[in-house]
């Protein structure tokens, strides 16, 4: 028998089995296993249960881990379910794509050398196997308060203010643009890191809870904000950032250039039989392809484009490796999915007449810290080269993108068109306008699937605060 | 002063004067300052010790002054009360023990009912003695402590001792028929032969002589005279009421909560998931409380910006010095719980009807029995039941005097039993908590006289741990029902989430109260009391953060100073609580006061703390230092420094002109963590550390590798502690330092415990001890009594290292200014006091959280008191706990230190996560761990992130004083006029009052405020054992040996230990073995007679010896023989004191005679023959072998885990006088043990060979007839074939 306080060392860290490279680059399936009971227990009883718990700390939502950790080593599979929902909506979400490498499992003390406790793929675990055994959250204690809330945009942020609503009595009614709910987590991320029946049992999961879903249906264009605004007790607005960070270099606008949205999302459409005529699919099958861009988004589009099976990937980045903000975990299967990644080198521009031929490239160092503290790449003159490419897709990164209707709605903006909240500190996320409310991307920028999901939720606390 | 007696009473002088007794004391004055209104002796005794129990007492005497009526005391309204309640302990019992004598009481049945031995859970004791003490203790709480009492009331004098023995009493007859006890031997020059009989007291003894009869009256004779005046045991027999359960009580909740009452009542009562998983739940797994290690970081209540249980206002006062704690685990048989309900009797009129009693064994209650008590409404014990629920628009004073006026009406018709309650939510309601309940319910019952006619019970969901036992007891209850911790443990079972085995399950109520009780010993040890009747209404605790108006009406008496919470503030977080219980879609808390948790309790030590640090000190960068000062220096007010601003009063300087870095570094010291605690890499990169910065390490208890001696990884600082682990001469020679670790601010009152999974081959050969077995520090010193054993202990320490400093660590609590003034004028050179906040490696999680307070305060007090006694110059001045920042330093300086202790940020700068593991041995960061593994591949300190941290820490003490503009670091000392109080920022702190920690006391100002004498020189020069060194110094220094001899007397002190130094600093422990001194003395020999004796050391004493002979003991030889011309059996006679032999690692000692109590306590390497000791010998010992020829005390060998012993059993009784939780015994016999018979044998003739033993001679002539009735005692864990071989190797 393992000593229990010494299992951390004489168990090793095992992520859970990952699909061969030769099956996983021809299907859209999640590429990880899961954990068999067993496997779960041990490895969350890797766990020291540190008097200075690290990962909750540094989780956005601050999960109680080290207590779900000790309920899965014990074997009790629906506390640990009911223990992770107080703290997060779309736990089985982020424990497939959070960057956990950055958070949790970066901070486990375990991380100096000894392998820190798989804590995403054992929180995957906890969920998908609980609904697999029929868990659905307690409502019976909820004591409906007849209030009704509106929120605007099923992505994670509405999703976990809704919940946190339906928990709390308030009956959630949730609008989406789009036929199915998510937002990102359906359209953006790819389907080899969520698979989308993961997504629609969470739509079961939540309707159960009641929360209701008003599909197709753009606020400002199908339904009026005046209307939501008369017919609900407050107002949540989750509506996330859909513009695009430009390069501003010459080219950008040449056929075969790609922002990372459409793109993502012109597959996943595809990938789900959904038919939007207006985007089209973007193939990139036998194509050279180059992903401008070292973030999440670029890898997701690195991998999409192997899996359609373009000719070659290749993904520019414009500091070192250690400083590219993608999961490294991401990182580390686009390389073994065959992405070839160039380091220290910013496109300048797309070369092309008709359509793009290549793109020009031109070396970087790293120079000294700029005001948010990371080092600002300098270009190293005289270093320009060209590589060949069929296919550029630009995945700088997302801007805010306000609806104009705001302004009439006295909802107040910052400069750079992020949602302007809490200005009073009783009502947390409350915009300018009192009886809304806003969080996720819109308010903070893009920015990681869980930072959204605690905005949600903590603008659910400040919207019932609100109803009192 | 003994030489102005005949001054100040010129009858003494008088030729006509004569006395046939006289009772005399002088004492050591601990108090501030010496008042003739505290001289001894009082009316009727004198009393050697400590009463610790007195706070209990004088609460009893005042509510029990209408019960007491005599035809003697018609009338006592006019003396009430009856016993002083400011003047000394003994002057409180003096004053009890005249009205007991004037009521018609003799002295001797008046002194046993006030000072009982342990009869509770004796078990051979005679069942109509038994009686007696039963029946009075139903009257009488025991005024219990280290006592040595003698008394006479004309015609009897008497001596008596407390249960524990804790102070020594001899006594010797000589021919002219003159007896004397006195708490030494040989105090007067009685000729040798002139002595016809001499002997001492144990535990509990009584020795008594009738001036009218001269008849001498042992304790049997005395116990015989009082057990057969009444039919005691027949009154019990026909009045007591004993609520027994079956063994087994499924019913741990008859009707189970259903899991949302449950959340209601848990969110009520602010029950945490984390404090049901973590303090509940192993309270019934474990039966016993749970353990954690480092300290506690978060805020005192009044601070914290959470809603805390009132319990935590509540800190646990600790014996310190003055009074010991006693040791709950190895000496439970003085403890008891036994509790008893009834109304109380005049003790002046002995009656059938008074012994009408129900007797609990334990406060305690589980459902079953508090039904039983209710349910005897019916047969005379009526009962009323207070609902302490109130309307929540009511405000909470006017609550409880509505609870106070129900209870007093109450009884006032004749009810016996209150049952306050919170049991019964209802919705629009609140409880009030039931700690203020009991106490002002307690308080009103004295006020008007009616407190001992009823019994207050408590049935309440705010008890779970043993904190909130004791202070419902504390503070008056009987007994309570801790129903909540019963329901929430009854869903753990349901849930399937508790870890035992299906059996234990039935018996899941009584494991908790087994836990619960022995957290209860453990508090009430603490402060030295044995029993729960002398603890109850003691009121034992210091409240932190209550106002006047709280502590007023509910916990008058209590120590309280710097005000805080109002009752409105109360009220707030009441309503807090209700209004989350009554909300179905609030949860049960998580949690976040043990550990760390987002949204919980602040943490002072986060994991934004922790790693901001770790980053500076890798980098070097005094940058993200100041990133690390900041979050600390800005935190939410946290500790009661951060309420306090330094107001600077010039203008500020440029830096270079303070001080420099180097200076401020030798104010720093590391503090005590032993290896054990740490890994040795951890260890010694502090060491070096602190040895780079020319600032000292501290060895912690656990003794060093001697290869460290003399290099970069010395400990400068070496510390002395309870289990003196590896406290050798040689260790204490290469100090510059001798620290006195008393008490540690994570665990105040409690010994060290390093678990044996920690204690690998290394780890138990510095501390002589074996691998695999856990070690345990006993909670007091048990060379430390009283103050007189402390200066007796830094002699010692002075005598084997005359060039160290010796230092006393204390911890904060109310009255410490007047204990550290005591260890100044005990000739410390240097006191720490410690915060509630310092880190331990392992302790029980209700230790770390609920006792010590606070170190501004005792840092404050201290600095006060030993400036208005002018004691502060001759004495440096530490303080730690919890130190991070230069801001911290300063601001300690302000208030009165000169020095400081670090002891968790250097950890953490050494890698050290904080991660509370430390007692587990799995600390992942290499720092806290014996494991070979994660030592070598984890641990990623080095001296240099220490070396870093430290010189941040002082670059910031020198940006704040060129701030301040101050130039040298003493300007700071003591100038508490730098400090401003700031308002606070909550509703609570701004009802702080911090004023008395920045008063000066009115003091004027030109006497220094810090440490200028060079040392503090004792006042015995130690004349004796300085000629004894000039003497064999030439031999010394040779190594040749030699013979000398010399008269000694009983005022020599420590003889041995000077030449012990010399030797060990020249040959080390055992060097000069091989070539000895042989020393022959003559005399009584004064205490501590061959303390830390080195090998090459041989003591021949012919006479007798004091307490302590040869503590500490390494190498060489004692022999203790009787005068040549004794007429008296040396085999009965006592020879040596108590303690002889305290953690003596080797060497050997031979007494023709028998020993006192705790014989060879925590020997662990030392050989000894003796022919007799007292109680507890051999407890904790953990090697060498101890062969007793004689009759032992009770209570042999408790702790025992290593060597051996040979125990001769004339009476056949030793079976029931040794300790069976560790050891077991065998009869020597030829068949199959002759090498044990062999050696045995050979003990017995170097025996007799020393002491020419007349006994050990017989023994010898006749081995046959006698080795039948020898026992090997050793460890349950040893096998006996290896016991002589162990024994082989160790030499």
């Amino acid at each position: 028998m393992t000593d229990k306080h010494l299992q951390f060392l004489e168990i090793p860290r095992k992520d859970p089995d990952k699909l061969p490279i030769e099956v996983r680059t021809t299907e859209f399936r999640e590429i990880y296993s899961q954990y068999g009971a067993e496997t779960a227990a041990q490895q969350a009883g890797r766990c020291i249960a540190c008097g200075n718990p690290f990962c909750e700390w540094k989780c956005p939502v601050h999960n109680y881990i080290p207590n779900w950790l000790a309920l899965v080593n014990d074997g009790k599979l629906f506390e640990a379910a009911e223990l992770s929902h107080q703290t997060n909506s779309l736990p089985e979400m982020c424990g497939r794509i959070c960057p956990q490498d950055r958070l949790c499992e970066g901070a486990c003390t375990l991380n100096d050398g000894i392998g820190a406790v798989s804590i995403g793929a054992i929180e995957k675990y906890i969920t998908d196997e609980a609904f697999k055994q029929g868990w659905k959250p307690d409502m019976s204690n909820v004591v409906r308060t007849g209030k009704r809330v509106a929120v605007v945009g099923a992505g994670p942020a509405g999703l976990a203010c809704a919940d946190v609503l339906a928990r709390n009595g308030v009956t959630p009614v949730v609008f989406d643009r789009y036929p199915k709910i998510g937002g990102l987590l359906t359209f953006g991320i790819p389907p080899f890191k969520l698979e989308k029946d993961v997504v629609e049992k969470r739509r079961e999961i939540m309707e159960y809870m009641g929360v209701e879903f008003r599909l197709n249906v753009d606020v400002g264009r199908d339904v009026s904000f005046e209307d939501i605004a008369a017919e609900f007790d407050a107002v949540f607005l989750g509506m996330g950032t859909y513009g695009y960070v430009k390069g501003g270099f010459a080219g950008e606008d040449l056929p075969g250039v790609h922002e990372a949205l459409p793109y993502l999302i012109s597959n996943i459409n595809r990938e789900l039989g959904i038919d939007d005529a207006a985007l089209g699919f973007i193939d990139m099958r036998g194509k050279q392809v180059v992903v401008l861009g070292g973030g999440d988004t670029g890898m997701d589009c690195n991998r999409t484009a192997i899996r359609q099976g373009a000719g070659s990937v290749t993904c520019t980045y414009r500091r070192d490796e250690d400083n590219m903000p993608g999961s490294r975990r991401d990182y580390k299967n686009s390389k073994e999915e065959g992405v070839t990644f160039l380091f220290n080198k910013q496109p300048i521009e797309i070369v092309g007449s008709d359509r793009v031929r290549g793109v020009k490239l031109v070396e970087t160092r790293l120079g000294s810290p700029g005001p948010r503290g990371r080092r600002i790449p300098e270009v190293v003159s005289g270093t320009e080269e060209t590589i060949e490419a069929d296919a550029v897709i630009i995945a700088f990164g997302f801007l805010p993108s306000p609806p104009d209707w705001f302004v009439q709605q006295q909802i107040a903006l910052h400069a750079n068109g992020r949602v302007r909240v809490s200005a009073a500190p009783q009502h947390r996320f409350q915009t300018t306008n009192p009886k809304v409310f806003a969080g996720g991307d819109m308010v903070r920028g893009s920015d990681l699937v869980v930072t959204a999901v605690f905005e949600g939720r903590e603008a659910a606390q400040g919207i019932l605060r609100y109803l009192q | 002063m003994p030489q102005y007696l005949a001054e100040f009473y010129p009858d003494l002088k008088d030729p006509r004067m004569e006395a046939s007794v006289v009772v005399f004391h002088q004492r050591f004055s601990t108090n501030t300052m010496p008042q003739w209104r505290l001289a001894h002796p009082y009316r009727y005794l004198a009393h050697n010790g400590e009463i610790n129990t007195v706070q209990g007492n004088r609460s009893w005497a005042v509510a029990r002054g209408p019960l007491f009526r005599s035809p003697l005391l018609p009338d006592l309204s006019d003396i009430l009360p009856v016993v002083s309640l400011t003047g000394s302990d003994s002057q409180s019992l003096d004053n009890m023990l005249e009205l007991l004598l004037i009521g018609g009481l003799d002295p001797m049945h008046a002194m046993r009912m006030l000072v009982p031995p342990a009869w509770q859970s004796v078990d051979m004791i005679d069942p109509d003695l038994k009686a007696f003490y039963e029946y009075y203790a139903t009257h009488m709480e025991p005024w219990d402590g280290p006592a040595g009492i003698v008394l006479t009331d004309g015609r009897y004098v008497c001596c008596t001792l407390d249960r524990n023995g804790l102070r020594p009493a001899r006594w010797v007859i000589t021919k002219n028929r003159h007896i004397t006890v006195a708490s030494e031997a040989g105090v007067w020059d009685y000729l040798p032969e002139d002595v016809v009989k001499k002997g001492k007291l144990g535990p509990g003894e009584m020795l008594a002589l009738d001036l009218q009869t001269s008849e001498l009256l042992d304790t049997k004779r005395v116990d015989e005279l009082l057990k057969s005046r009444h039919p005691y045991k027949v009154w019990l027999k026909k009045g007591v009421r004993y609520l027994q359960t079956d063994l087994i009580d499924p019913r741990l909740a008859a009707e189970p909560f259903d899991r949302d009452t449950l959340a209601l009542f848990q969110k009520m009562y602010n029950v945490s998931a984390e404090e049901r998983d973590e303090i509940i739940r192993v309270l019934a797994e474990d039966e016993s409380e749970a353990v954690g290690s480092m300290g506690d970081d978060t805020p005192m209540p009044v601070l914290s910006k959470k809603v805390r249980s009132l319990y935590d206002y509540f800190r646990q006062q600790f014996a310190q010095v003055t009074n010991p704690p006693i040791d709950s685990l190895r000496e439970s048989i003085v403890m008891s719980l036994q509790t008893q309900i009834g109304p109380e009797c005049n003790i002046f009129a002995p009656a059938q009807q008074h012994a009408e009693q129900i007797v609990l064994s334990s406060p305690v209650l589980s459902q079953r029995k508090l039904r039983q008590i209710v349910a005897l409404a019916d047969s005379g014990v009526p009962n009323e039941f207070i609902d302490l629920q109130y309307d929540e628009r009511l405000d909470l004073k006017s609550a409880l005097s509505a609870v106070c006026d129900q209870a007093e009406a109450a009884v006032r018709n004749g009810k016996i039993v209150l049952l306050l309650s919170d049991r019964y939510l209802v919705k629009g309601k609140n409880p009030v908590h039931a700690l203020l309940a009991t106490g002002a319910v307690h308080h009103r019952l004295v006020k008007t006289g009616l407190r001992c006619k009823c019994n207050i019970l408590v049935e309440t969901g705010t008890a779970r741990d043993a904190h909130h036992f004791a202070c419902l007891i504390g503070y008056g209850a009987t007994a309570v029902y801790p129903y909540l911790a019963y329901q929430t443990l009854f869903d753990l079972m349901r849930k399937g989430a508790l870890k035992m085995e299906a059996a234990m399950r039935q018996e899941l109520g009584r494991s908790y109260r087994r836990g619960i009780r022995k957290g209860l010993f453990k508090i009430m040890s603490k402060m030295g009391i044995s029993t729960v009747a002398s603890y109850r209404s003691a009121q034992l605790f210091e409240i932190v953060g209550l106002s006047d108006e709280v502590v007023g009406m509910c916990f008058e008496g209590s120590d309280s100073r710097i005000q805080g919470a109002d009752f409105a503030d109360l009220k707030a977080d009441a309503d807090y609580l209700a209004k989350r219980a009554w909300d179905p879609a609030e949860r049960v808390e998580q949690g976040g006061l043990l550990k760390y948790m987002h949204g919980g309790e602040y943490h002072m030590y986060n994991p934004d703390v922790v790693a901001t640090l770790q980053s500076a000190v890798m980098t070097g960068n005094y940058e993200q230092y100041l990133e690390f000062a900041a979050l600390v220096n800005k935190r939410p007010v946290s500790c009661v420094r951060d309420l306090l601003k330094i107001n600077p009063r010039a203008a500020a300087i440029p830096i270079e002109e303070v001080e420099s870095e180097s200076a401020i570094f030798a104010r720093f010291d590391s503090a005590g963590m032993s290896l054990g605690a740490l890994s040795p890499e951890a260890h010694e990169a502090l060491a070096i550390a602190m040895n780079r910065l020319g600032a000292r390490s501290n060895s912690g208890e656990g003794g060093e590798d001697p290869v460290r001696y003399g290099t970069e990884k010395n400990s400068k600082i070496k510390q002395v502690a309870s289990g003196r682990f590896g406290v050798t001469p040689e260790y204490l020679i290469n100090a510059e330092v001798l620290q006195i670790k008393i008490a540690q601010g994570a665990k105040p009152g409690e010994g060290g415990q390093l678990p044996g999974h920690k204690v690998n081959d290394m780890i138990a050969r510095l501390r002589f001890a074996r691998p695999g077995v856990g070690l345990i520090s006993p909670p007091p010193h048990h060379d430390i009594y009283s103050i007189e054993d402390l200066a007796q202990l830094i002699f010692d320490l002075k005598q084997v290292n005359p060039r160290a400093l010796v230092s006393v660590k204390l911890v904060a609590e109310p009255g410490v200014g007047t204990v550290a003034a005591g260890v100044a004028k005990a000739y410390a050179d240097l006191i720490t006091i410690s915060g509630y906040d310092g880190g331990t490696g392992a302790s029980p999680l209700s230790s770390i959280k609920y006792a010590g307070t606070p170190w501004e305060l005792g840092l404050a007090e201290t600095h006060q008191t030993l400036r208005a006694n002018e004691l502060r110059h001759r004495i440096r001045l530490q303080t730690d706990g919890g130190l991070k920042t230069g801001l911290d330093v300063v601001k300690a300086a302000l208030i009165g230190a000169e020095s400081f202790g670090f002891g968790t940020a250097p950890m953490v700068a050494l890698g050290c996560k904080y991660l509370r593991i430390c007692h587990l041995n799995n600390c992942a960061t290499g720092v806290a761990t014996q494991h070979n593994v994660l030592r070598a591949k984890y641990f990623i300190g080095l001296p240099d992130m220490v070396v870093n941290y430290f010189k941040f820490v002082a670059r910031e003490c020198r940006e704040i004083m060129a701030s301040m503009g101050i130039r040298s670091f003493t300007q700071l000392i003591g100038h508490t006029e730098l400090l401003d109080m700031l308002p606070g920022e909550t509703s609570k702190q701004r009802k702080l009052d911090l004023s008395p920690l920045l008063a000066n006391s009115g003091l004027i100002s030109n006497k220094p405020q810090y440490c200028v004498d060079p040392r503090n020189e004792p006042f015995d020069k130690g004349a004796m054992a300085e000629k004894m060194l000039d003497d064999m110094k030439g031999a010394i220094a040779s190594g040749s040996g030699g013979e000398f001899s010399y008269a000694v007397n009983n005022f020599h002190r420590s003889i041995g230990a000077r030449i012990s130094g010399e030797i060990a600093k020249r040959w080390g422990n055992h060097g000069m073995s091989t070539a000895p001194l042989i020393v022959s003395l003559k005399g009584s020999a004064g205490q501590s007679f061959g303390v830390w004796n080195a090998g090459g050391l041989h003591l021949h004493l012919e006479g007798e010896a004091n307490d302590y002979v040869g503590k500490g003991m390494a190498g060489g030889k004692i022999v203790l023989k009787p005068p040549a011309r004794s007429s008296f059996a040396a085999r009965d006679t006592v020879i040596m004191g108590n303690t002889c032999l305290y953690g003596a690692t080797g060497g050997e000692l031979y007494a023709a005679g028998t020993a006192g109590e705790r014989f060879a306590v925590r020997n662990s390497g030392a050989l000894a023959v003796v022919e007799g000791a007292g109680d507890h010998c051999c407890e904790y010992m953990t090697g060498g072998v101890v062969c007793v020829l004689g009759r032992t005390g009770v209570n042999f060998g408790a702790g025992f885990t290593g060597g051996f012993a040979y125990v001769l059993d004339m009476e056949r009784d030793f079976v029931d006088r040794y300790n069976h939780e560790l050891i077991d015994i065998n009869r020597v016999s030829p068949e199959g043990m002759g090498i044990h018979v062999q050696h045995l044998r050979g003990l017995i003739e170097q025996h007799v060979e020393a002491t020419d033993s007349a006994w050990g001679a017989q023994l010898i002539n006749d081995f046959r007839s006698y080795i039948g009735r020898f026992w090997v005692v050793k460890p349950k864990a040893a096998a006996i074939d290896s016991l002589l071989e162990n024994l082989r190797r160790a030499a």
